[in-house]
């Protein structure tokens, strides 16, 4: 069995969208169980996965039994072999809290938003788990397609802020698209690492010149880098927290994963490194992206959109860490996407559990939080204390690697920002557990003081949010087996 | 902001054109594209997959794969514009007054707070602003509804041998239904295929996909290698393929028909499913 893993892992959740979705006309109530399965083989699978790889090294599945360039092949290394377990487990753990949230705010639409929701997975899980270019724009359009659907579902304003996401998302799945074709036209195949094979002797050709800076853009626009970042604070603020916590805390850091493979495994550090050398321009870029993004954090009033320009700002670590070109700065980077990944989905599910207990959550509802939520709250610090990069948090990590890449890059720009970010960070939050501890609870100018009532969100938030609290520590403690097991052997030999 | 606009749009449009400059020549029979695999799949096709028709086999075989999420990609769309349009009962403002007409003698009822007359040959029911369809344009695509249904399945059946398929299939029979609702009007498109259907329709269509590749699994061999078919259709592997191909064909069929409806049932009738356009 074990062999099928990489088929099953993306095949279970498809067949079980399909059963959801006639399910959602037979008997509503069964969509949930059959979701919450499929995204539990799904993670089994992925961490099956991750151990075979530990054991064996790379696996080859062949789907339809051809052997690549003719056929489509998966390929798991190291890179996602780390990034599958994460992206499954992430979504099952908001799976399960957004049971409450779905039958509070659209009881009548379960079954096409399971099916949605288990088919977003599907395109993440594909996008991670392939070794074709073309296999991974055909699951990056059902991961968007789906995605858009399920943003546009919310407040007043989420179809259009998801109406100009989905501009902008198309473009760039566009981009990635030409890319690959310019790569198809000078190379003539669509494997991964049958066009790494074939590229060295073109390194000097404009046609693979435009593809790189094509397919770039076309990731950074959807993974929301800096001057591309626009459609991400309304698209992410105004959809209903369900899918927020899904979509803020994978699709970014899937589409990160993407960028660092079309590095590594597609166009190789040689030519992005040494033939291009346009790495000092992009770290700066993501000194802008990490500055900015912490400056609009500063400015909102509002707990949501505060936490989506912190997403804009986590790009920038990740983009800049990637584009160091050195071994510490590419570890925090692939570090970081499994830690931002669990910090996002933290605070995500915070607010997820704000909303459905107190319907709103501009800083003037946080008033009086920590004795109405405890529980939430305490998560709230956890993830807050991860993002701000405290030990013995994994934030802490993923950010010393960073820094530690920036020195020895001479990139100082990039170490003063990620301090930067640090410090706004810590003002943000500690604004809020200001607000959420001292002012007491109060409605209408504060003419009304009610005592303070627990009124804590229903096990089912609070079981996923304490795993995920739990895991941010665990896996800041384990940084060290994590880097020294899976981590160092994504990085390719000879790479500084 | 517009000028920004366009010199983003010149900037990229001259990088695009300063990379064709080293692309091989238009219609370069030594380009890598043709000499690379196309070779292969020229020569190997038949006697790998016994279908005549190498788009097929690349698009329903070797890249099968690709093909099985395209497929699930309309599936998506369905779904979407079905969990963001559509307008369930319960969120309806008030009771509505009903409106029905006697077929036969043209006379219109209004029904006030919820009363309703039971389905019948005898009375349609409206809405309040009604156009009546068209006698000639009904009968007109009365008669060529058939006609393009035959058409599509055609184009279904005979994609191994010539332009066609599933997909192409799939949308000229969801454009007959789509004919019938537009002449008629969405009631009566709605009466003929309920939307239970078409919603399971869809799910079931991208199901015959995903369940072939399942079933090869099954059969232990890999995901999608209908050459594991052989002991169940009684044929040999090669053969196995093209029979294969078939079967997906017609899931992608089902699965685009109904899809297509879906989509316009919801859009056209913004969600209500009323009279429709």
């Amino acid at each position: 069995m074990s062999e099928q893993y990489p088929a099953l892992l993306v095949i279970v959740p498809l067949l079980s969208a399909l059963v959801i979705s006639v399910a959602g006309w037979v008997n509503k109530r069964l969509c949930f169980p059959i979701a919450v399965a499929a995204l539990g083989v799904a993670a089994w699978s992925s961490v099956g996965l991750l151990f075979r790889v530990l054991d064996e090294g790379v696996i080859v599945y062949k789907l339809g039994g051809w052997s690549p360039p003719m056929g489509i092949a998966y390929y798991i290394d190291y890179l996602n072999g780390l990034v599958l377990p994460v992206v499954s487990i992430v979504a099952l753990l908001n799976l399960i809290s957004s049971k409450k949230i779905v039958e509070q705010q659209f009881p009548d639409k379960a079954g096409p938003f399971y099916t949605l929701y288990v088919l977003m997975v599907t395109g993440l899980l594909g996008i991670v788990v392939t070794g074709d270019a073309f296999n991974l724009y055909v699951l990056l359009e059902i991961a968007s397609l789906t995605g858009y659907g399920l943003l546009a579902m919310g407040e007043e304003r989420a179809p259009l802020a998801t109406l100009n996401y989905l501009y902008m998302g198309t473009i760039g799945a566009c981009f990635y698209l030409l890319g690959i074709g310019y790569l198809y036209i000078v190379t003539g195949s669509l494997n991964m690492v049958d066009i790494a094979r074939l590229l060295p002797p073109l390194y000097q050709s404009k046609a693979v010149l435009a593809a790189f800076i094509i397919c770039m853009v076309g990731v950074w626009l959807k993974m929301a880098f800096f001057p591309l970042h626009a459609w991400l604070p309304n698209a992410y603020t105004y959809a209903n927290s369900a899918s927020s916590g899904l979509i803020a805390p994978l699709m970014t850091k899937v589409m990160v994963y993407v960028m660092i493979r079309l590095i590594l495994t597609v166009f190789t550090p040689k030519f992005v490194f040494n033939t291009l050398a346009v790495h000092d321009a992009v770290v700066w870029l993501a000194v802008i992206a990490i500055v900015m993004g912490a400056v609009l954090a500063l400015k909102e009033r509002n707990l949501k959109k505060m936490l989506t320009y912190i997403v804009v700002a986590e790009v920038g670590y990740m983009v800049g860490g990637a584009w160091l070109g050195n071994r510490a700065g590419l570890t925090g980077a692939v570090l970081h996407i499994v830690n931002d990944a669990l910090m996002t989905l933290c605070v995500f599910l915070v607010v997820g559990n704000i909303v459905y207990k107190i319907k709103g959550y501009a800083f003037g509802d946080l008033k009086g939080l920590f004795a109405k939520m405890p529980f939430t709250m305490g998560a709230f610090v956890i993830g807050a204390l991860s993002i701000i990069g405290v030990p013995p948090t994994c934030g802490f990590f993923s950010k010393w690697y960073l820094i530690l890449g920036a020195i020895q890059a001479h990139q100082y720009g990039f170490m003063v920002a990620l301090l930067f970010s640090s410090l706004i960070n810590v003002v943000l939050f500690f604004r809020v557990f200001e607000i959420g501890f001292y002012e007491p609870f109060s409605d209408h100018e504060g003419h009304e003081h009610h005592p303070a009532v627990m009124a804590e969100a229903p096990l089912t938030m609070l079981v996923p949010l304490y795993v995920v609290a739990i895991s941010l520590i665990l896996v800041g403690l384990y940084t060290g087996d994590i880097v020294n097991h899976i981590v160092q052997f994504v990085i390719p030999k000879g790479f500084m | 902001m517009k000028i920004i606009g366009l010199i983003i749009v010149v900037v990229t449009g001259a990088l695009l054109i300063y990379a064709a400059a080293d692309f091989p020549a238009w219609s370069d029979p030594a380009s890598p594209a043709s000499t690379y695999l196309s070779p292969y799949f020229i020569e190997k096709t038949m006697e790998e997959t016994s279908v005549p028709n190498i788009v097929t086999a690349v698009l329903a075989d070797y890249r099968g794969f690709d093909t099985m999420f395209e497929t699930t990609v309309i599936f998506s769309a369905g779904v979407v514009c079905f969990f963001l349009l559509r307008i369930s009962r319960r969120e309806e403002e008030e009771p509505e007054t009903r409106y029905y007409r006697h077929v036969l003698t043209g006379v219109t009822i209004q029904l006030k707070e919820g009363y309703k007359i039971p389905p019948s040959a005898d009375f349609e029911r409206i809405d309040a602003v009604w156009t009546p369809p068209d006698l000639i344009i009904k009968t007109g695509c009365r008669i060529l509804i058939p006609f393009i249904q035959l058409f599509a399945l055609y184009v279904i059946a005979h994609g191994h041998h010539s332009p066609g398929g599933g997909f192409q299939g799939g949308v000229i029979l969801g454009a007959s239904v789509i004919l019938f609702a537009i002449s008629h009007d969405l009631r009566t498109a709605v009466r003929r295929m309920s939307e239970k259907l078409i919603g399971i329709l869809c799910a079931v269509g991208v199901s015959i996909y995903a369940g072939t590749g399942a079933l090869c699994l099954l059969l232990k061999q890999n995901f999608l290698d209908y050459s594991a078919l052989a002991g169940v259709l009684h044929v040999d592997p090669i053969t196995a393929r093209s029979h294969g191909i078939l079967m997906v064909e017609i899931g992608v069929g089902i699965a685009v028909l109904a899809t297509m409806i879906w989509i316009y049932n919801n859009i056209s009738s913004a969600g209500r499913y009323r009279q429709g356009l």
